[in-house]
């Protein structure tokens, strides 16, 4: 991969996103009108439109149907916390609810491995059980798919399909508590109201029961102290903190506890990663063996400047952004000015929890002339990121130390 | 699954117009027209891939491919739509839209 294409270069082509929303037009009336607001992501075929869905400002449209939409990266600068309008959106399949009652909407939970099945309504989810609250990032598995290189097939996602948000809920234990599982009890799988229009292929995830049991895993009924958008999951949505949005499933409508592992199109063969420490392989190759995908690996993004941005030669310039993990929590981001071949330490913002979006800010005085930012997170385990691309054949996981090419003047 | 929500239709993209919304706690959203369509193509595959490829997803998800995925790619995503997510797809015309596809969007896209 060149340089120039590994770089976050954003170009709005055509009008600007945000003077459409001001202006107050709908999509349609937009599209009436012939004005649609293109982007270009950095690697070869990038061009995509901008559109704004329900409960959306124009977020950038991976797919139309069913909707898949990814956030500005500059969003990532206006605070640690991602709004609900900007919050990326990645569906599976067509069928997807467009009108819910949120009171009456039901949740089953069944199967073979539990003793007593029930269901709940949304009513009874909020007035029965005590919520907690939590911090956390979302993140689709194929985040930054488009920067591949070998480039892989899938979603052509860069750096924009991720989110940080206070999720309210009530934790998976306590509502399983009700349902008197067996010892049998192996995996706990999940299903939301969207559906696959000819019958195959049903958005199926399935968790192990000790996971599903944390106390963490939620069923989350608020996002960011409001309900959750329709196409981030309305009126219930699982929260599986630390772990890829693959297994966040919307509109959540049965849960079922069973006595063996799950194996569904969407456990297997989809979202499996080389079963190995890296999660990598040499590319263009084959896996000797998979797993399915699981937690975040570490990645940190400079948010405040961007690639091929001019700074003042002389002033300091307070470069900031933000660092996340799997949920160990970030001990330490380092930068460098000069490629990587010198660093020193960032200073770490507020840690509002180890799920969240962690702010990490330097100064930095640059004399006249171009400069290679880099930036590195450790988590409290010691995992940090590659220098240079790790490699899988269905683009997962990618979390290079990025860069950012500056000039001053 | 079995669902008693509105579904989006197999044709998307409509607005209902569904003005106000008769109870409060129910959220109801419209989903805008498709962005894009197939690109038009003299390849009898084309209609084939309307018939069969966009009923169930908009164009975005071949057009925005890398230009360099292979027939191989395109032939697995056929078989997978027919196998997996039981596409009417008759067996006839698999190779037809197999060969559209990777002609239009894939590696054996005219120069």
């Amino acid at each position: 991969m060149t340089d120039s294409t590994n770089r976050l270069r954003r170009r709005l082509i055509a009008g600007g996103a945000g003077a459409l929303a001001s202006a107050g037009l709908t999509t349609l009336s937009r599209a009436a009108l012939g004005q649609t607001a293109t982007f270009e992501l950095p690697f070869v075929n990038g061009k995509r439109n901008m559109v704004a869905y329900s409960e959306k400002r124009p977020l950038i449209v991976l797919t139309s149907r069913p909707p898949q939409l990814e956030t500005p990266f500059e969003v990532f600068n206006d605070g640690l916390i991602t709004p609900n309008d900007a919050f990326f959106v990645r569906y599976h399949n067509a069928g997807i609810p467009t009108s819910i009652d949120g009171d009456k909407h039901v949740i089953k939970i069944g199967g073979n491995a539990l003793g007593k099945p029930f269901e709940l309504t949304m009513a009874d989810l909020r007035r029965q059980f005590k919520p907690v609250e939590l911090l956390a990032v979302n993140q689709c598995s194929g985040n930054s798919r488009g920067f591949f290189s070998p480039r892989v097939t899938g979603g052509q996602l860069a750096n924009g399909a991720m989110g940080n948000a206070r999720w309210v809920g009530v934790p998976l234990k306590d509502v399983l508590a009700r349902a008197e599982l067996k010892n049998s009890a192996r995996q706990v799988t999940f299903n939301g109201l969207d559906t696959a229009l000819f019958g195959g292929g049903d958005f199926v995830k399935s968790l192990d029961v000790n996971h599903a049991l944390d106390g963490e895993v939620m069923l989350a009924f608020s996002m960011n102290g409001t309900d959750i958008p329709m196409l981030n999951g309305y009126p219930v949505k699982l929260v599986v903190p630390g772990y890829y949005g693959t297994y966040w499933v919307k509109h959540l409508s049965e849960i079922e506890v069973i006595d063996q592992v799950y194996e569904g199109f969407w456990m297997k063969p989809a979202y499996r990663i080389p079963d190995n420490d890296c999660a990598c392989i040499e590319p263009g190759t084959t896996p000797a063996a998979t797993r399915p995908i699981g937690r975040f690996d570490v990645r940190s993004f400079i948010t405040s400047v961007q690639d091929g941005a001019r700074l003042r030669a002389g002033q300091q310039t307070v470069v900031r952004g933000i660092a996340f993990d799997g949920g160990q929590g970030i001990r330490e981001v380092a930068y460098s000015t000069d490629g990587g071949q010198s660093w020193r330490g960032a200073k770490l913002g507020e840690d509002l929890g180890r799920y969240s979006f962690r702010e990490f800010t330097f100064a930095f005085t640059p004399d006249s002339g171009n400069y290679d930012l880099r930036v590195r997170a450790w988590n409290r385990s010691g995992q940090s990121q590659p220098m240079d691309p790790l490699w899988q054949p269905a683009g997962y996981m990618r979390n290079v130390v990025e860069r950012v090419v500056v000039s001053a003047v | 699954m079995k669902s008693n929500a509105f579904v989006a239709t197999a044709l998307g993209a409509i607005a209902l117009g569904l003005g106000a919304i008769g109870v409060a706690d129910t959220k109801t959203i419209t989903l805008p027209p498709d962005g894009v369509q197939l690109k038009a193509s003299a390849l009898p595959g084309y209609a084939k891939a309307q018939a069969s490829c966009v009923v169930c997803h908009s164009a975005e998800y071949m057009l925005y491919q890398p230009p360099a995925a292979p027939r191989a790619y395109w032939d697995a995503m056929v078989q997978r739509m027919k196998v997996v997510f039981k596409a009417p797809i008759d067996d006839l015309d698999m190779p037809v839209i197999v060969d559209y596809l990777v002609k239009t969007y894939g590696n054996e896209q005219p120069k």
